[in-house]
């Protein structure tokens, strides 16, 4: 009997020690790469280390962009952490409570996101030369974080259940959608709070236009995800969805069709910004500058999104910058109002029974 | 070699023989004793540091808000409605199933065991789809029901029935599992007896049947209450659209939330969430206090309830078809969307291809790679969890005292857990476990592999345990008096009895580790991605086709590797027993 507990107890201890025996070597390189710094001064053009990257981009396109980054600096090996915008902050604040945060470079969905983190003042103040080419209103004034794209919240409708493209908003209030339409939570979507904030600041919707919508039957699901599938597969006929997904169906053949409202769309930037606890800090700095650059940019494209400095052309199907009407409000105020945003909204949509 | 009578106190069996040849057996204890406080409390105790911490401050504060949020109690009515509906729901198909596989005399059962693991590997998203699909006004449910004269609306499955329903389908292979190897296991002279004194079929099973099949159905109600507690899937896909707010989508909502408390909410409601699965824990000692082990057999495969031809194939038309809707309806659906082109288009000639499969095989390399990831660290979980488990549960089983109790308990929480919170808790407790050591497992595969372990032990220790209840210690007794070392007695004796339920534990274990999701999505890092996370990557880019298929891969290997089971199984088995069969 106790046999089994001494047994038990050396097969633990020798996991234990596997493990770290294992992994011991990473860790060290990682905590000697932090007087990178001071190295640069001999050798500029090189710059080199492990920089860890916290994402929301889909894993093929970050990868594309970690690989051309690569090309440029091939010394500086990049680890790549990808997961949704909600699991990517909540590991980070996990890795804050566990004392170490690992990030270097992130990049998630939404400025309102990492206006909460500039205001836990984990970021660090870094306004790259290339932000210059990025229209002001989305380069956070503080230097704490710019934006690398431009993804737009549309309207988009399934072809095969609606014959007349709408082309306002207000299409999701009238009787010819009522039942038939679905958006994303803003409990479980970031980036449908950040969009919940920017229409309620709005003189044309505020509140009034979500009393509508409830009124009108309006589904709510998980994410966006589930709303693109909703509509591709006609359970529901009208979509509130960001761009990029749904003209991405559309490419493939999915029956749907994406339309930027008459009154204007909220954007979403998918913000880049370093973590002030970085350990290579050169090699945040040249990603950053990377992203933004015109190269940067252009690869953005290519992967099917819109990007965000001025002179690079927008893939097919979606719009550019300056053919876009953008609606948007304080990014401050939209960061200080969330938590009252989601439960007003809440209030409206209904309590649970 | 089978004892005729034998004491009832199997279960609390202070008669054990063990040698104690060990003179610092004591140390050993405290040793296994902290290492297990290391794997399995400090996580969660790091998750309770901070539901009464604000600014690194003692408080309560954080309590009284969620307890005063009349939210809260809304949320917990839910979670325990649903809870106990759909454990419910398991324990009945589970039990059902079990008792015609071990007695009725029906054919094909391995096809059939084979089809009862299905909701439990298919990802619960697609059968939370698919059944919604069956159920939709434009669907087959609503044409069935058409055909039936009355006014008969379609279910509607975002709703309370709905998520029951949904989460009880996906569960109830744990019941089934757990129970079956325990009803092969009763004795058949005794049910046999009972009839010739005149007892009837409903009181045999109630008084007979039933009791001794206690510590299986106790174990996979327990687990099936686990999963249905911390499931995250079904009630966010179901839920939200109705208005229904389980724990785990609720703790989900705080984790994201904004501002320095949202995180200390979380943690309140998680311990809350823990408090509702010892609860199950506690349940699940009570029921097992009124079980018996009457003898100890091995398996007995033989039907028992001899049904005449056509009463026979009654029956199995019967589990067909509800197999057919529990595990092909999905399965088709599955199967359906990943051959079309683009999600959404109607399934017809000229919109299938085999692209997405193409894609997956021959385009990304993280398909394949994230395969052998997975297989790795739910090969290394298995073997870990194997010895390690059922080392416990002996233990456990042996000296049921309170410090095994304790043990108990410390590894079902991380099972109960949401897996988001459970992988934050991970992170929180492995990047630096005591002040100044960091083990430096954070950021490698080492990290899941613990997680995973640390998860599902618990998987492993009730299949053992449920195993070692149906041997009693005079099986043990007997070889100790007949000289045997405890190699011996393990390899010719326990063994051989034992390794239908440890290999159903191992089971478990190995299909969760391999299709595990939302920790894994937290905690892996470049370079071991796991199956999980390739689908939940697939799935947030937009790609549902590509997950689809890549799901469709995956159910299809684990079919194929079923059958191969079956047959090692089979021929594993006659040769163990042969051996140890003197006669």
């Amino acid at each position: 009997m106790r046999k089994w507990f001494a047994f038990l107890s050396i097969l633990t201890l020798i996991f234990v020690f596997a493990a770290c025996g294992n992994s011991n070597s990473t860790s060290s390189n990682g905590q000697e790469g932090s007087p990178d710094s001071s190295d640069s001064g001999s050798s500029k053009t090189t710059i080199s280390g492990e920089l860890h990257f916290y994402t929301s981009q889909p894993d093929e396109d970050a990868q594309r962009l970690v690989q051309a980054f690569n090309e440029k600096y091939p010394d500086v090996k990049v680890y790549t952490f990808r997961s949704g915008t909600e699991e990517v902050i909540a590991k980070i604040k996990a890795e804050q409570e566990g004392g170490n945060i690992q990030a270097d470079v992130l990049l998630v969905a939404d400025a309102v996101t990492f206006e909460s983190l500039k205001n836990e003042n984990l970021l660090l103040s870094y306004r790259s030369k290339e932000a210059d080419q990025i229209p002001e209103k989305f380069v956070d004034g503080d230097g704490m974080y710019t934006g690398t794209k431009v993804m737009a919240t549309v309207l988009a409708y399934n072809t095969n259940k609606v014959k007349n493209a709408p082309d306002s908003w207000l299409a999701l209030t009238e009787s010819g959608s009522k039942g038939n339409s679905i958006m994303p939570s803003p409990f479980y979507s970031g980036a449908a709070a950040y969009n919940l904030g920017i229409f309620v600041r709005q003189e044309t919707f505020g509140w009034d236009f979500y009393k509508k919508l409830k009124g009108n039957e309006m589904a709510v699901a998980q994410g966006n995800g589930a709303v693109l599938k909703s509509v591709a597969s006609g359970e529901k006929s009208y979509g509130v969805i960001v761009d990029y997904l749904a003209a991405r169906a559309k490419k493939e053949g999915s029956p749907m069709e994406l339309v930027y409202p008459k009154e204007g769309v909220p954007v979403i930037t998918e913000p880049i910004a370093i973590m002030k606890g970085t350990k290579n800090e050169e090699a945040a700095k040249a990603f950053v500058d990377f992203v933004l650059s015109e190269e940067g940019q252009k690869l953005a494209a290519e992967l099917g999104y819109t990007p965000i400095r001025k002179g690079v052309e927008a893939p097919e199907g979606l719009k550019t910058i300056d053919e876009m009407k953008v609606i948007d409000a304080d990014i401050n105020e939209l960061y200080q109002a969330r938590e009252e945003d989601k439960t007003k909204f809440g209030e409206i949509f209904g309590k649970q029974q | 070699m089978y004892p005729e009578k034998s004491q009832s106190e199997g279960m609390t069996g202070k008669s054990a023989s063990f040698s104690l040849s060990f003179s610092f057996s004591g140390l050993w204890k405290m040793i296994g004793f902290l290492l297990i406080i290391l794997f399995f409390v400090l996580p969660v105790f790091r998750l309770i540091i901070i539901s009464m911490t604000e600014e690194d401050a003692f408080t309560l504060s954080h309590y009284s808000d969620v307890f005063r949020d009349i939210e809260t109690w809304i949320t917990v009515k839910n979670t325990l409605f649903i809870v106990f509906g759909s454990t419910v729901v398991s324990l009945i198909l589970g039990i059902a199933m079990a008792w015609i596989i071990a007695y009725v005399n029906i054919k094909r059962k391995k096809w059939m065991q084979l089809f009862i693991f299905l909701p439990f590997i298919i990802p619960s998203y697609i059968t939370t789809i698919a059944w919604v699909q069956f159920f939709s006004s434009s669907g087959p449910a609503a044409a069935i029901l058409n055909l039936v004269p009355g006014e008969w609306p379609a279910p509607n499955l975002y709703s309370m029935g709905g998520i029951i329903f949904v989460l009880g389908l996906s569960h109830y292979p744990l019941v089934y599992l757990m129970t079956v190897n325990v009803l092969k296991k009763i004795p058949p002279e005794l049910a046999q007896a009972a009839q010739t004194s005149g007892g009837r079929k409903t009181l045999i099973f109630r008084k007979i049947i039933f009791p001794l099949a206690l510590p299986g159905v106790a174990s996979g109600g327990l687990l099936a209450f686990l999963s249905n507690l911390d499931n995250f899937g079904i009630p966010a896909f179901l839920g939200i659209p109705a208005n229904i707010r389980v724990l785990s989508t609720y703790i989900y909502e705080q984790v994201i939330g904004f501002g320095p408390s949202a995180f200390a909410k979380a943690a309140v409601l998680s311990v809350l969430l823990g408090m509702i699965a010892l609860t199950g824990t506690f349940l699940q000692w009570l029921l097992l206090k009124r079980s018996r082990v009457i003898e100890t057999v091995k398996n007995d495969d033989k039907p028992r309830v001899h049904l005449p031809k056509a009463k026979r194939r009654c029956v199995e038309g019967i589990v067909w078809v509800f197999l057919l809707f529990t595990s092909f309806v999905p399965l088709l659906s599955m199967g359906a969307t990943s051959l079309i082109k683009a999600y959404g288009l109607p399934f017809k000639p000229e919109n299938l291809s085999l692209k997405n499969y193409q894609y997956l095989l021959f385009s990304d390399p993280k398909a394949i790679s994230a395969v052998s990831n997975s297989l790795k660290l739910a090969v290394l979980t298995v073997s870990l969890s194997l010895i390690l488990g059922t080392a416990l549960a002996y233990i456990r089983y042996k000296q049921p005292n309170r410090w095994t109790k304790a043990i108990e308990m410390f590894v079902t929480v991380p099972y109960a857990l949401p897996g988001t919170v459970f992988a934050l808790c991970i992170i929180f407790a492995w990047m630096q476990p005591l002040p100044g050591w960091n083990p430096g497992v954070y950021g490698t595969i080492w990290i899941v592999m613990l997680a995973y372990f640390t998860r599902f032990l618990v998987l492993q220790v009730r299949g053992s345990y449920t195993a070692l209840t149906q041997v009693d210690s005079t099986m043990e007794e007997a070889a100790r008096i007949s000289g045997a070392t405890a190699v011996v007695k393990w390899r010719k004796i326990l063994l051989p009895l034992l390794l239908p339920g440890i290999i159903g534990g191992a089971l478990l274990v190995f299909l969760t580790a391999l299709t595990e999701l939302t920790v894994s999505s937290l905690l892996w890092s470049a370079g071991s991605e796991t199956i999980g996370v390739v689908i939940f990557n697939y799935e947030q880019a937009g790609f549902t086709t590509y997950s689809t298929a890549f799901s469709c891969l995956i159910v299809l290997a684990i079919l194929i590797g079923g059958l191969a089971f079956i047959v090692l199984e089979k021929f594993w088995l006659r040769k163990v027993m042969k051996q140890n069969d003197p006669a």
